[in-house]
């Protein structure tokens, strides 16, 4: 195609530019053969002159003849017909040219020769009655200086082809004694007169000259006209009508002209013709082949063999030039491709990579945003979560530029409540607004229906763009945000839905106004620096629009304000109309409450796979008021474990894990026959937000998928779909069920500070773990901080007390926590002074806090509150068997993750012992211990 | 005869429709090859009485093709016989002339021949052999010096559009003849054969006559002598072909006033009224007849209504026509030419079987070699008995002879003499 696109255009330019040249050719070749034919009928108007002038000096010496003999006769004294010849045979000159006196009244038209025959020296007389040359003798005129003349005929004397030019004398005849009427004829050979005409040769070459009469007859016969009459070689050679013939024979007669006639051969011959001058009797036709005459080759076949070969050479040369580039130009494109998807992956992996973290980081900034009493936390934790938000939505903006710019970018039209996206549009801007002491007007169409259908997201993506840079631009004033409906011509199932955002900010100039939607292009960078975007927004709303068939519009005056509007075409689902949205979101405003769970489902059980531990503590957390049972695994071969053993009715499945990533596990999955789990829908939790996953995940069996950091509400409204709807149960009123109450004694510790502990441990009831395990291992640790220091080894001595420092910042205990890192630096510098005098201190205070913790242990009755879900028998087992394997494997890290998967179960009482057991020991490093606890020896 | 004709004609057909392009099997004709360099210039003439000689001129064109630098022009010369021997000596000799089997013996022409070019010269190596031998005149010492390039013969053109129309067959004999013409005159043909009457060599006469006669002569023995000789009595020789012809023309099949009225030439006139298309039978020579193919587009009955033609031996005998076969014309090299050398080329490339049966088809003339012309005008000829047919060279008649039997017929048939009166006045009969 590519060698085609180079090929055809150049075969039209050559065909074009030898068309050109044909045509041209074939131009000049006309002008040229017509200034041949112009040529040529001048040449024959010079003949004629030349015949004419011939023709009238024979005729004239012919009447000098006659008028002597006349002469003689008027003045009496007749010649007779011998002295009238003695005197011309005088007269002329050559003697080729001989005289003739013949007598038409006499039956043989004989009469004496100048000339004897030559066959017969002594005879002169000489006879013409089987010559056939006076048929028009009555036409011979007298007058001096008129050509009369005989055709072309053969001389009786001689045998030669002759003409003769004729006058009347009068001679006496002495038999009958009276003047007697003769003729006399100056006979001159043909070749005299074609002698005259050689000067013609030199330019034509086959040029004939023939004289014909007014019948066509001929005077003097051109070699190539075959036939004795030139109308009727015409007519021989010339396929014509009657009325054709008729035409041709009056032309040729009537005047001067130029024709084309077929020769014998077929050739076709010009032919140019006039009136004798001076005999308008006969008529001069110069004949000629065409081909000598007119070049019948148009073209130079040479030049336009050397143009075509210099062309088609070209051609080869530029299709070689071009395949060459086209060549390099494929290698960088193929770099540029290699360089995009490099591009591509690395915008995954950083996707991947920053929003890991960021789930961590958002999901645990929801836990402390809900579980947070103190308002300064709160207030930093929405300080937190509002940056968070801004760095997400900075790095969706990037990767749906990216989708964009892929191509990749898809609409998904659904049916939407068009007041829920108002609500979450005011919503998401109206805080940001009223940060800045930005008024926000709503102008809501009331008519407007109240379900549509369209891209939703999308829609909500193009308006935030829009609003959240109203808010980002405007230093004061208002921020006016309109929606208007309006049917659009004919069409009866959607409405016309113009939306628009007015603001008082700082305007665009005009020349700024096409920036406007390059992308990366920030308007006055420099003024706006402190403005956060990537200058992506409008790039990304206009490419939304573009999809949907429409356009943004903007009107702007610098320094008074913008308005940016846009209309799009939507389906409407149902009609009834929104009615007054501003008073009904003033109203919710006034009403809002914080974050509520939207369902409960006790009896549903889920698994969740990741091998980031935190992450599947902040997914537990998330659904923690929702009461599902939740199941967590460490890596995919424990998830296809649990998955083989156990029923759930979702399972969330990370994508990026080692070892055996999401894909690999969810094929494993279902390989497996016959498990609890067929038909259980896999959710991908994924950190790639990138163009191309959706694909990807549905692709590779997943039947749906969930981006991180994950969005509780995403989260549940995925819940709400894939949960069996008999296992979802309404949201109770109780705001504190899932509240871990802390004992009161321990906010009265003056060693303990509980929201730092509460900080580091994430939750109430984790804190209560951590402080069970600090104060049962304390007196162990105390006693082996002891030993050591006894026994004079610094070293192991000052790595306990590094543990202690770590596990007293842990729980809060920070001014432990500092003395035992003095104490650690005094240890790793060697300074056994300070830690003689000190470290006694140390373990003093360490055993105080621990027995200032003693309650915690008091009564360890089984918590009534605890809801959460008891470990299956088979589950228990499964852990001990992996427990006991990683252990063999010196896997410490998997047996700390195995461990903390337990966090979310209760374990049954003949269990927990052992349990327990274990928990110690991995909280005291002390993994070679794990399996004499797993074989009953120890514990 | 008949059946050498037949098998001839039967042979060269199949011999055309199964080897075409293969010549003519084992007398296949040697490729003419040039004897002098090809690129030598030179100009011939040839001298003839014919107003158009376009078969000629074909054959210089095909001559170029040897001789690209050749120049040969055909000149028609006025008076050809009285003005030929002066123009052999005169400034502008032809290089080739045309001779006719008449001028044999005519002591008017013997410059003209002590001019000829002896043209059975081995050296000049013209293979005349192709030329039928009763065609070839020598003069006394056995020399050539002409050869014939066409051929005549005397008869009828026939119409047979109209002889299919009446349901007639075409007459073998002069019984046959009467019957046909009886026919033909209750169906309305006001004069069912015609011919030209003006001259005392006109066609109708003479082609009705002459095949008889000259047959007459041939059986007579020693006739020709005598008749040569003008013997007395030796007129008597033309009675049974002067009373068939009186016969003939009393039976009043034939309105010789009407043929006077409307045939005014020997030529032209004849294939004109021959063409109106309401004459069954026109006497004519085969020189008339080679006039009719370029007549044809002229006439404009012809064009509008044309019919099928065909040439036929006048059905004169009580047994049938005489088919006699006479030189048209011959051509003669001037042994003084100029050109001399290629004017013998010229005649050894002309005198073969191909060139003069193109000449002779495109002239429609009969062609002088074996190969007898394919032209289905003359298709009828090879149904003539051999007894029946014969060269006019084998009636040893001289042209004086030949005179004054045509003055004899002018006379009878024109009623100016009765058929003794005309026997008794041979020798003496007036000549135009």
């Amino acid at each position: 195609m590519k060698k085609a696109l180079i090929v055809i255009p150049n075969l039209l330019i050559m065909g074009f530019i030898l068309f050109f040249i044909i045509r041209y050719a074939n131009f000049k070749a006309a002008d040229s053969n017509k200034n041949e034919i112009a040529s040529f009928e001048k040449m024959t108007m010079t003949t004629n002159q030349i015949i004419a002038n011939y023709l009238e000096d024979e005729q004239h010496l012919c009447d000098i003849w006659s008028n002597y003999i006349n002469g003689s006769a008027q003045a009496g004294t007749p010649m007779t017909a011998d002295e009238a010849i003695s005197y011309i045979r005088k007269a002329k000159i050559s003697q080729e040219i001989e005289g003739h006196l013949i007598f038409l009244d006499d039956p043989k038209r004989a009469g004496i020769s100048t000339s004897a025959s030559i066959s017969d020296p002594d005879v002169y007389t000489v006879s013409y009655k089987n010559i056939n040359i006076f048929d028009n003798i009555e036409n011979v005129s007298d007058v001096n200086d008129v050509v009369n003349l005989t055709r072309a005929y053969t001389n009786p004397t001689n045998g030669v082809q002759s003409i003769a030019f004729l006058n009347h004398v009068f001679v006496y005849d002495e038999e009958i004694s009276e003047i007697r009427s003769g003729l006399l004829m100056r006979v001159v050979p043909l070749s005299r007169l074609e002698q005259k005409l050689v000067f013609l040769k030199g330019e034509y070459e086959n040029v004939e000259i023939s004289l014909v009469d007014k019948e066509g007859n001929y005077v003097v016969h051109g070699k190539s006209f075959k036939n004795s009459n030139f109308f009727e070689y015409y007519k021989s050679y010339n396929k014509s009508s009657a009325e054709e013939y008729e035409r041709v024979k009056n032309e040729v007669t009537g005047g001067t002209g130029t024709m084309i006639i077929k020769n014998f051969k077929g050739d076709d011959c010009i032919l140019s013709y006039m009136p004798l001058e001076t005999m308008n009797i006969w008529f001069l036709i110069t004949y000629i082949p065409e081909k000598d005459l007119v070049s019948s080759r148009a073209i130079d076949w040479m030049l336009l063999g050397t143009v075509i070969l210099g062309l088609l050479s070209l051609l080869i040369f530029n299709a070689i030039i071009l395949m060459t580039y086209n060549r390099k130009l494929a290698d960088a494109a193929q770099q540029a491709n290699q360089a995009n998807e490099a591009k591509s992956y690395f915008l995954s992996t950083m996707s991947h990579d920053i929003r890991t973290p960021m789930n961590a980081i958002l999901g645990l900034n929801e836990m402390v945003l809900r579980e947070s009493s103190e308002e300064g936390i709160k207030k930093y934790s929405e300080s937190i979560r509002a940056a968070g938000n801004t760095l997400l939505s900075l790095i969706n903006d990037i990767l749906d530029f990216s989708k964009i710019e892929a191509g990749k970018m898809e609409l998904i039209n659904v049916d939407y409540s068009f007041v829920s996206l108002l609500n979450d549009l005011v919503n998401m801007v109206e805080k940001k607004a009223e940060d800045k002491g930005l008024s926000l007007n709503l102008d809501i169409d009331e008519k407007i229906p109240t379900v549509l259908n369209g891209d939703e997201i999308r829609i909500k993506q193009i308006i935030i763009n829009i609003l959240s840079n109203a808010v980002k631009y405007t230093k004061q004033g208002s921020i006016t945000f309109s929606a208007k409906a309006a049917l659009i011509g004919d069409k009866q199932d959607s409405i016309g839905l113009r939306i628009s955002v007015a603001d008082t900010g700082i305007g665009i100039k005009p020349e700024d106004l096409d920036r406007l939607f390059v992308a990366f292009e920030r308007i006055e960078e420099k003024r706006n620096r402190n403005i956060e975007g990537t200058g992506l927004g409008m790039t990304i709303a206009q490419s939304f629009l573009d999809m949907m068939g429409s356009h943004l519009e903007v009107k702007s005056e610098y320094g008074k304000g913008s308005v940016f509007s846009f209309e799009i075409e939507q389906k409407v689902i149902k009609w009834d109309p929104i009615g007054d949205y501003e008073e009904a979101f003033r109203r919710s405003l006034s009403e809002r409450i914080n974050y509520h769970e939207k369902f409960t489902a006790p009896h549903a059980r889920v698994l969740a796979v990741d091998d980031t531990p935190v992450n599947l503590t902040v997914f537990v957390s998330l659904l923690k008021r929702t009461g599902i049972q939740i199941d967590t695994a460490g890596s995919g071969d424990e998830g296809i474990a649990l998955y083989s053993k156990n029923h759930y009715d979702v399972i969330f499945l990370d994508h990026m894990m080692p070892d055996k990533d999401g894909i690999e596990t969810l094929k494993e999955m279902k390989e497996l026959k016959d498990t609890p789990n067929d038909a259980t829908p896999i959710i991908c939790l994924t950190a790639n937000a990138i163009s191309g996953m959706r694909e990807m995940y549905t692709n590779a069996g997943f039947d749906d998928y969930l981006t991180k950091p994950i969005n509780v509400e995403r989260l549940e409204m995925m819940l709400l779909q894939y949960l069996p709807k008999g296992k979802i149960a309404p949201a109770t009123d109780d705001d504190d069920m899932d509240e871990f109450v802390l004992p009161d004694f321990l906010f009265h510790l003056k060693e303990l500070d509980v929201n730092s502990g509460l900080n580091h441990c994430g939750n109430g009831e984790s804190y209560m773990l951590t402080l069970k395990l600090y104060h049962d291992t304390a007196a162990k640790n105390a006693e082996e901080i002891e030993n050591y220091w006894a026994a004079g080894d610094i070293k192991n001595t000052t790595i306990k007390v590094h543990a202690l420092k770590s596990t007293s910042r842990v729980i809060g205990a920070l001014e432990l926590g500092e003395f035992a890192a003095r104490l650690e630096k005094a240890g790793d510098g060697g300074d056994t002074a300070m830690l003689s005098k000190e470290l006694g201190e140390l373990i003093k205070r360490y055993r105080a806090l621990a027995a200032d913790l003693d309650p915690l242990c008091e009564g360890a009755a089984p918590d009534k509150d605890d809801t959460r879900p008891f470990i299956e028998a088979g589950a228990l087992e499964e852990f001990y068997k992996n427990l006991g394997e990683f252990c063999e494997n010196f896997d410490f890290d998997s047996v700390v993750n195995l461990v903390e998967s337990l966090a979310g179960y209760r374990i049954p009482d003949d269990e927990a012992t052992r349990v327990d057991a274990i928990r110690k020991a991995v909280d005291n490093y002390d993994y070679e211990m794990i399996p004499g606890i797993l074989s009953g020896e120890m514990g | 005869m008949k059946k050498t004709l037949r098998a001839f004609f039967s042979l060269s057909l199949a011999v055309l429709l199964l080897l075409p392009g293969c010549g003519r099997g084992e007398k296949a004709e040697k490729e003419f090859v040039p004897k002098y360099d090809r690129e030598t210039s030179f100009s011939l003439t040839v001298a003839g009485s014919y107003g158009n000689f376009e078969s000629l001129e074909a054959e210089f064109e095909r001559f170029y093709e040897y001789y690209p630098n050749a120049s040969l022009q055909y000149v028609t010369m006025d008076d050809y016989n009285n003005v030929i021997s002066k123009a052999l000596i005169g400034n502008e000799p032809p290089d080739i002339f045309t001779t006719t089997g008449a001028m044999v013996g005519n002591e008017k022409y013997k410059d003209m021949f002590d001019a000829c070019e002896i043209l059975s010269d081995p050296s000049l190596d013209i293979d005349y052999s192709c030329i039928r031998s009763s065609l070839i005149r020598t003069n006394d010492s056995g020399e050539i010096l002409m050869l014939p390039i066409f051929t005549t013969s005397y008869g009828m053109l026939v119409n047979m559009d109209i002889f299919e129309k009446e349901g007639l067959k075409v007459p073998n004999n002069y019984g046959e003849l009467e019957d046909v013409c009886k026919a033909l005159k209750s169906a309305g043909y006001e004069s069912p054969v015609m011919g030209a009457v003006k001259v005392s060599g006109s066609g109708l006469f003479n082609c009705f006559s002459y095949p008889m006669f000259a047959y007459d002569v041939i059986k007579s023995g020693n006739g020709a002598g005598l008749l040569n000789s003008f013997e007395a009595g030796s007129g008597e020789i033309m009675r049974p072909s002067l009373e068939r012809l009186s016969e003939f023309i009393g039976s009043g099949y034939v309105d010789i006033e009407k043929c006077r009225e409307e045939i005014t030439d020997e030529y032209e006139s004849v294939i004109m009224r021959f063409f109106e298309g309401d004459v069954p039978m026109m006497l004519a020579t085969g020189d008339i007849v080679s006039g009719t193919a370029k007549r044809e587009s002229k006439s404009d009955a012809f064009s509008a209504k044309p019919f099928k033609y065909r040439f036929f031996t006048a059905p004169s005998g009580d047994d049938g026509g005489y088919f006699i076969n006479s030189i048209s014309i011959c051509f003669s090299v001037n042994k003084n030419s100029k050109n001399l050398d290629m004017a013998n080329e010229f005649m050894r490339f002309l005198i073969s079987e191909g060139e003069l049966g193109n000449m002779a088809g495109l002239k429609r003339l009969i062609t002088p070699v074996d190969d007898f012309s394919f032209d289905e005008v003359y298709s009828a000829l090879a149904d003539i008995p051999d007894d029946r047919s014969f060269s006019d060279k084998e009636t040893g008649l001289l042209d004086p002879a030949v005179r004054q039997f045509r003055a004899a017929i002018y006379a009878v048939g024109n009623g100016k003499m009765t058929v003794d009166e005309a026997i008794t006045a041979y020798g003496n009969i007036p000549e135009e």
